[in-house]
């Protein structure tokens, strides 16, 4: 029963982490139909930035606020300079670009911080072996607590962004109908310039967390991390942000129940395939995720 | 006075060029019709006027040039546009459409709402449903009243009819008809029924192929014998 708890636990903490990178995913989908598959890279780079605020003797916690605005900046830069111009022409041209920009980005990473001796990412909250609480006799790292919490925030932040605020209405009016919103007064270039801004701010959050737990940055650090993230955003749905959160939340306890259970035939190795025959399984048998409105075939 | 004043109006898609050179205006408190039939150009002839598309030529809004303003600046001058066939959100509520709607203003919004609401009563039932399960009158309805709550001098309205019954389209005439005579509301109205459309406008462009091939008052129009074959059936 402890072993359970244990699973479902650190599944939440770490299922909180993809979906915020799937969050990510999903505004981005919802704006403008395009699957961003830069996300993790985006978030990866933000995360270095993190590190190098740190280096320079910020505050980790500003730290991580500055990375999410310059991850803000960066979204909405490349929405602007790069992927409008290309949507423009071509669909299917962004979706090439944007796999430019995960090999362009991942190479920058290596470039500027490659060189140094591997970077020990501090984590915002206490790690060290006694920072736990015993709850039904299963460990509660203090970490994995505050990285469920933040996460849990800033996701509510979000939801109430879309559903109160008047930028939120326009979001959500851009996604459901561009050219009505423009005849509304929307100023959809502005609108879909800042969903790229939060999807990465969003990153680089989720970023510097998994950072945090991983201890070690590296141009690698949110692979996996996407992989598991496009697997909820693709399970709940790509254009639901509550789906992209639940599926998140559920990919990251699966992975825990099934690496846990069967340690022989799954493990730790083998889950990120599991995270990849989800996908799979998902867009062959219901290609609307669970949540989500049946038009994800614009992918 | 004239409102909307457009003087060799070209407009098209890439290269090709739909309109030649329309000229049209719309009074202060009128209501216009552009009549024409498949592919005359009238839905292009709206969308060049909101800014939807690049066109050249003279729009001018009260006698401000607005040739080169975009659709989402024009809106903050006057004029709202209701797109022919989807001029509402889908995914949003019937409340959250209203609120776009009115997403260039600050004050009042609430109470236009109300006013609506008032009268668009089905609507006011369906506030919290999302517009894509109204029927295509409500959503005909929807698309008006969310044009309404920008508070325009001029509303363009592209076949509100289009695929609705002749009952429907009947309530939705009268509803254009009462803004125009209690609030004075202007309207350019694109139609392919020309019986409703000549019975409720004041002043009529016909548009063959991008070119404005007769214009006058509905009753000079209704009584023009060669337009009455083609295009009243009578």
């Amino acid at each position: 029963m402890e072993r359970l708890f244990q699973y479902v636990f650190d599944g939440l903490s770490l299922g909180s982490i993809y979906a915020l990178l799937a969050l990510g995913l999903v505004v981005v989908f919802r704006g403008t139909g395009h699957l961003n598959f830069a996300q993790g890279e985006m978030a990866m780079i933000c995360t270095f930035v993190v590190w190098q605020f740190k280096a320079w003797g910020v505050p980790l916690v500003l730290a991580v606020i500055l990375g999410m605005f310059v991850g803000f900046l960066l979204g909405a830069g490349v929405e602007v300079t790069i992927i409008r111009g290309v949507a423009k022409k071509s669909q299917a041209g962004v979706f090439v670009v944007s796999i430019a920009l995960f090999l362009g980005l991942n190479s920058l990473a290596a470039m500027v911080w490659g060189n140094l001796p591997p970077e020990q990412m501090p984590s915002l909250f206490p790690d060290q072996p006694g920072d736990f609480q015993r709850i039904f006799g299963a460990v509660w790292r203090y970490e994995y607590i505050g990285v469920l919490v933040v996460a849990l925030v800033l996701m509510g932040l979000l939801f109430l962004l879309f559903a109160r605020t008047k930028f939120g209405l326009a979001m959500r009016a851009v996604a459901s109908n561009p050219e009505s919103a423009k005849l509304a007064g929307i100023p959809t270039s502005l609108v879909l310039a800042s969903s790229w801004g939060i999807a990465a701010a969003m990153g680089a959050l989720s970023g510097s967390l998994w950072g945090g737990i991983v201890g070690e940055l590296g141009a690698g650090l949110m692979f996996t991390v996407f992989i598991y993230a496009s697997a909820a955003a693709t399970l709940g749905g790509f254009d639901s942000p509550g789906g992209a959160v639940i599926a998140g939340l559920s990919i990251g306890v699966g992975e825990q129940l099934l690496a846990g259970y069967f340690p022989g035939w799954i493990g730790q190795e083998m889950k990120l395939s599991v995270a990849l025959l989800t996908i799979f399984v998902v867009l062959l048998f219901k290609p609307s995720g669970l949540f989500g409105s049946a038009k994800v075939e614009r992918v | 006075m004239s409102l909307l004043s457009v003087r060799g109006l070209t407009a098209g898609y890439g290269p090709i060029e739909v309109l030649h050179g329309i000229d049209l205006d719309v009074n202060e408190g009128e209501i216009a019709v552009i009549l024409g039939a498949n592919g005359a150009g009238k839905t292009t002839t709206m969308r060049a006027v909101s800014g939807m598309i690049p066109r050249s030529g003279t729009v001018e809004l009260d006698g401000r040039d607005i040739s080169r303003t975009g659709a989402e600046k024009l809106v903050r001058q006057g004029i709202a546009h209701v797109p022919q066939g989807r001029g509402t959100f889908p995914d949003l509520s019937v409340i959250d459409n209203l609120r776009t709607g009115a997403y260039t203003r600050r004050s009042g919004v609430s109470s236009d709402i109300d006013r609506w609401f008032g009268v668009f009563p089905r609507l006011a039932e369906r506030r919290d449903q999302k517009a894509g399960s109204l029927s295509g009158g409500e959503q005909q309805m929807l698309a008006i009243a969310r044009a309404l709550m920008s508070r325009p001098r001029l509303l363009l309205c592209d076949e509100p009819s289009l695929g609705l019954a002749p009952l429907i389209t009947q309530e939705v005439f009268d509803v254009l008809r009462k803004l125009n005579s209690d609030d004075g509301l202007s309207v350019l109205l694109v139609e392919q029924n020309a019986n409703l459309a000549l019975r409720l406008a004041s002043r009529v462009y016909l548009l063959e192929t991008g070119s404005v091939v007769a214009s006058g008052t509905a009753a000079e129009i209704a009584s023009d014998d060669s337009i009455r074959k083609a295009y009243l059936g009578a």
